[in-house]
């Protein structure tokens, strides 16, 4: 994955990012580090497309992602499953398909299969998202984002709603997808699935990016405020 | 005492109670002169469900209209919506149809009363069907936009596959919660001699004199009515509820 961000900057009622560039190439899972409100589920969100940055530019595989064909590239799993709550598992991801990539019905649904058997779930296609567990229904809506053939899959912390357990499950069946192609970018408080997951980790705080480099950042930490924040969330 | 029972005691005890009651009055129930009324009466009821179908849909398309003006960002609309909202909380049904027939219809030439009442009914019925769709709308969350947003679904495409399917579900139950309403506040309509289900036996009342007849009788065609509504309403949530 190639990307480039430069002169970035994003405000709501406060400035949650402060203006930076970011330039990395050639890594294909990227975890976003931090502290709650340091602004890494903004930069998340901003680098899917799913918001628009205040000021900057961010550009990942050549693609702007205000370019319209971008959102059509990545995929997004959210931090709950954020399934449509009307349809089965496999109708989730079989109405996506059909409706905004144009797959005929039946192609679709077998995609729909094929991609939740890889997440576990082939007993389950049937059922509405409200009968499987949040873990089940987290796999699903990573089944879902799959589906589409992304290039790029955003996870925004995808196991924070969920128990130890459930996390368990979903991370290891992210981890299954290693490998798979794919790029990652993930946000999560998970170190353990960082270390081995991710090959570039981003550490923020306060809306801006304090270290950065291979996962061993995290087992020596240059900055004081990432010697903190792995103090406290070991 | 099982569910089943227990509900079939509650209905027993309730039918125990009117036949109590019919018992009770000062002449023996005759229901022989009621029989003579029977295709008015008829009529009365077959009117009731009609008017309250015409109301039913007349509120809920005025209802969204309400809604989607409410939800608008021109303040002029909502400011607007709120006070007809207002207005109409504080207003009683049966003034609402009474106004609506004798004084706004004449202020615009229109001496039909019962076309009056019935809009006044529909007019009544109105911020409740708004609110009704105020709540099923917001039901649809942030984060299910953002993904209808990401996967790039059309605007028809997300009313039509996504949000209709979802909010009819919610909207069902206090539909027919609020069409149970119309159909008790369609008794008021009797105010403007229209042939209504409680005008009908009005009429037969006052002809044959058989007022206790008349009274259960119309109590129980409005809860033969409104019954199996209520319970469509809950086989209903049983079935398609999503929480």
């Amino acid at each position: 994955m190639k990307l480039e961000i430069s002169n970035l900057s994003h405000t709501y009622d406060v400035e949650v990012l402060k203006p930076f560039d970011l330039e990395i190439d050639g890594y294909h899972s990227v975890a976003l580090i931090g502290v709650s409100g340091s602004g890494k589920s903004t930069l998340l969100r901003i680098m899917s497309g799913l918001e628009q940055p205040t000021s900057g530019e961010v550009v990942i595989n050549d693609l702007s992602v205000k370019d319209p064909v971008y959102k059509k590239t990545v995929g997004f799993v959210f931090q709950s499953h954020n399934l449509f709550p009307h349809l089965s598992l496999v109708e989730n991801i079989s109405l996506v398909l059909e409706k905004t990539r144009k797959v005929p019905k039946e192609k679709a649904h077998e995609i729909a299969i094929e991609n939740l058997t890889k997440l576990q779930l082939a007993d389950q296609v049937n059922k509405l998202p409200k009968n499987v567990s949040g873990g089940q229904a987290q796999r699903a809506s990573i089944a879902r984002a799959l589906s589409t053939n992304p290039d790029v899959i955003f996870l925004d912390e995808p196991t924070s709603s969920l128990d130890p357990i459930l996390t368990h499950e979903v991370l290891s069946s992210i981890e299954r997808l290693k490998g798979s192609g794919k790029d990652f970018v993930f946000v999560t408080h998970v170190m353990s699935f960082v270390k081995d997951f991710a090959d570039y980790v981003i550490f923020m705080d306060e809306g801006s990016i304090i270290e950065q480099g291979e996962p061993d950042i995290l087992d020596n930490p240059k900055t004081q405020s990432l010697k903190d924040f792995m103090a406290k969330v070991r | 005492m099982n569910k089943r029972l227990s509900y079939l005691t509650s209905i027993l005890l309730f039918i125990a109670f009117a036949v109590f009651i019919a018992l009770r009055q000062t002449n023996p129930l005759n229901f022989e002169s009621v029989r003579t009324y029977e295709s008015l009466i008829f009529k009365g009821f077959i009117n009731t469900i009609l008017i309250s179908f015409i109301a039913l849909f007349g509120s809920v398309i005025l209802g969204f209209f309400v809604y989607i003006l409410q939800a608008s960002k021109v303040r002029f609309f909502k400011a607007f919506i709120d006070v007809f909202t207002e207005i109409i909380y504080g207003t009683p049904l049966l003034v609402m149809i009474i106004v609506m027939a004798f004084l706004i219809g004449p202020a615009f030439n229109t001496y039909n009363r019962i076309v009056m009442g019935t809009l006044g009914l529909i007019i009544y019925m109105t911020p409740y069907m708004s609110n009704i769709f105020k709540s099923a709308f917001s039901s649809i969350s942030e984060e299910q936009y953002m993904a209808m947003d990401l996967f790039g679904f059309t605007s028809f495409q997300r009313y039509r596959y996504i949000i209709i399917p979802q909010v009819i579900r919610i909207l069902m139950p206090p539909l027919m919660n609020n069409f149970s309403l119309i159909i008790k506040g369609s008794a008021l309509l009797n105010y403007l001699s229209f042939t209504e289900l409680f005008y009908s036996i009005n009429i037969m009342q006052t002809r044959t004199f058989a007022y206790s007849e008349g009274y259960l009788l119309m109590w129980a065609l409005y809860i033969i009515i409104t019954i199996p509504l209520s319970q469509f309403t809950r086989f209903f949530e049983r079935r398609w509820g999503l929480k």
